[in-house]
């Protein structure tokens, strides 16, 4: 398995190196121009609008915490419900996990390795989001009144990875459950954004509020308190254990899927007599 | 114990209510090239694909050297050297890294580095990406992949598409090849003159049917058994109402007969009815090979 590991993370170097600097123009731009916006932010503050998008003004704190924690892994998702969905579904259709099949592998560790593969690569990215944010905020710290502290930045950026690493879980799940990629796309796309939506008018709407533990976002905290103390241990703990159990998920179902077929799980054939 | 290199009883695929394959009883013997004739769609690549484990077949049961496809694929998958039909490479690689991944990834030990040999013989520039390649030249890049680690069981789906004529003859030779050292090769295509050229056996499918598993050389048996009977006058009338015969065509001084059996009789009534000239025409395995897809006549059943 470690053999195939090593490929899957050549195969994904680029991407990492792409999407980790991309990435960085985030807190470079956004937490960059802080100080010349502080004023007119604070101003806006009290929009509901704001709010329903998980976006708070009020204080340095609170806006990095919109950014880094919310904002952050929602660009980041994008990238693993693209990867997680390919590595399985993706191959599958395009023929190249046929011929990966058809070594003398075992399944279950064509799966890890691919979903290892994936949890690295964010990581790195994550890793040089955060060393950037880092940096950025050491650019501009002189210029703004804040008890925040580099590390603070670090953690915040890398603190929204466990919700990523349940997204990247759940899309691999999706590739290797749904009939075809378009679907897993789409269900994980939809899941990403109702989670997104749905954790910021939970929070205002009554209606919604019995659903909250259902939207992943509800499980990360985007306040400047949580920048500068962190995420509840029983958040990360529940986003992880979303991730565990997609991947054990996927692993079973992969292992029964009909692959070159494009077939859903409950799709087996039936013999006519 | 059995010699059976592959072994499928009543393997049966369904796609939903799509027939994929039906009821396909087939043995590949140790040391054979078997060739598995058949058009699109007729269930070639299902049946591969069963004996790869891509899938698990909807009821029978498919064995490579004895053990079960389903439940050893690993195993068995150590001895097998595979070209899919629909190639797909990562085409970002170069040739070069694609077989030294794949040498990697099988573990292989016994042939390290025998796919620069096979890349020399097929003319293949290993230090190029896959994606600058043309489609013969990625058809190389799974030729050798498939070859490289000299497996006890080769599985080629149409090996030489998209290849030229030299290329294509090459690949036969490995194929010879493979078979000379002992080794089995599971072969199938629709090129009607390769399967000729290197096959020892062929089972020809059809609408997901094993419809004849034949020797090479009994199928060409039936090549002296269309023939054109050349008359003075116009050809006798009922004269060839024979079993086992078939009237093709008919002219003024001609006729034209496929014999399927009673030759001797044929010719009796050929020379009861003063037949000038006889002319025998060879036919081909593709035409043979027609003959079990002529649905509308009943095909050929064996």
């Amino acid at each position: 398995m470690f053999r195939l590991l090593v490929q899957e993370l050549k195969f994904r170097r680029n991407a990492i190196l792409g999407w980790g600097l991309g990435l960085c123009f985030f807190p470079l731009v956004y937490v960059g121009i802080y100080p010349s916006v502080a004023e007119e932010m604070a101003g806006l503050a009290d929009l509901e609008i704001y709010a329903a998008m998980g976006v708070n003004l009020g204080t340095f704190g609170d806006w990095i915490g919109s950014i880094l924690i919310i904002f952050l892994p929602l660009i980041a998702a994008i990238y693993v419900i693209g990867n997680g969905t390919g590595t399985l579904a993706g191959e599958e259709e395009d023929g190249r996990l046929e011929m990966l099949v058809t070594l003398p592998i075992p399944r279950g560790q064509i799966v890890t390795a691919k979903a290892l593969a994936l949890v690295i690569s964010t990581v790195l990215i994550y890793l040089i989001v955060s060393i950037a944010s880092w940096l950025v905020f050491l650019g501009i710290e002189g210029q703004i009144e804040t008890d925040l502290v580099g590390r603070d930045m670090f953690v915040a950026s890398m603190s929204s990875w466990p919700l990523v690493f349940a997204m990247s879980m759940i899309a691999m799940f999706l590739a290797a459950f749904c009939s075809n990629r378009r679907y897993a796309n789409m269900i994980a796309t939809a899941i990403l954004v109702i989670s997104y939506f749905g954790s910021n008018l939970a929070s205002s709407s009554p209606l919604l509020e019995p659903f909250e533990p259902f939207f992943l976002f509800s499980y990360l905290d985007g306040t400047g308190k949580a920048v500068a103390e962190g995420q509840q241990l029983w958040n990360v703990m529940v986003l992880l254990a979303i991730g565990v159990v997609a991947f054990e998920m996927t692993l079973i179902f992969f292992q029964i899927r009909r692959l070159t077929v494009g077939a859903w799980p409950w799709q087996k054939g039936i013999v006519e007599i | 114990m059995t010699n059976n290199v592959i072994e499928t009883r009543d393997l049966t695929v369904y796609y939903g209510k799509h027939r994929g394959i039906l009821d396909v009883n087939l043995s590949v013997e140790k040391g054979e090239v078997f060739g598995f004739l058949g058009p699109n769609g007729a269930g070639k690549t299902t049946t591969q694909r069963v004996l790869l484990d891509v899938f698990p077949p909807t009821a029978g049961q498919a064995s490579i050297f004895g053990k079960n496809c389903q439940y050893d694929g690993v195993e068995i998958r150590k001895h097998i050297g595979y070209l899919p039909g629909e190639l797909a490479l990562y085409a970002n690689m170069k040739a070069r890294d694609f077989f030294q991944m794949y040498e990697y990834l099988r573990k292989d030990k016994k042939s390290r580095g025998y796919w620069q040999q096979l890349a020399d013989r097929l003319d293949l520039d290993t230090s190029r990406k896959i994606s600058h390649f043309s489609r013969g030249n990625k058809q190389k890049v799974g030729i050798v992949a498939a070859f490289m680690d000299r497996a006890e069981l080769l599985i080629l789906d149409e090996p030489t598409g998209g290849l030229d004529p030299l290329v294509q003859k090459t690949v036969l030779e490995l194929v010879r090849e493979t078979k000379a050292d002992g080794r089995t090769v599971f072969f199938s295509s629709h090129i009607l003159s390769e399967v000729q050229a290197v096959c020892d056996r062929v089972g020809i499918i059809r609408d997901g049917q094993l419809v004849a598993t034949q020797r090479v050389e009994d199928l060409f048996a039936q090549r002296m058994n269309r023939m054109t009977l050349i008359f003075e006058g116009s050809p006798p009338e009922g004269a060839f109402n024979i079993v086992g015969v078939s009237v093709l065509e008919k002219t003024r001084q001609s006729i034209t007969l496929e014999v399927r059996e009673n030759l001797p009789q044929v010719l009796a009534a050929a020379s009861q009815n003063n037949v000038k000239d006889i002319e025998t025409h060879n036919i081909s395995l593709e035409e043979i090979f027609l003959n079990y897809y002529r649905k509308d006549e009943g095909g050929n059943h064996v």
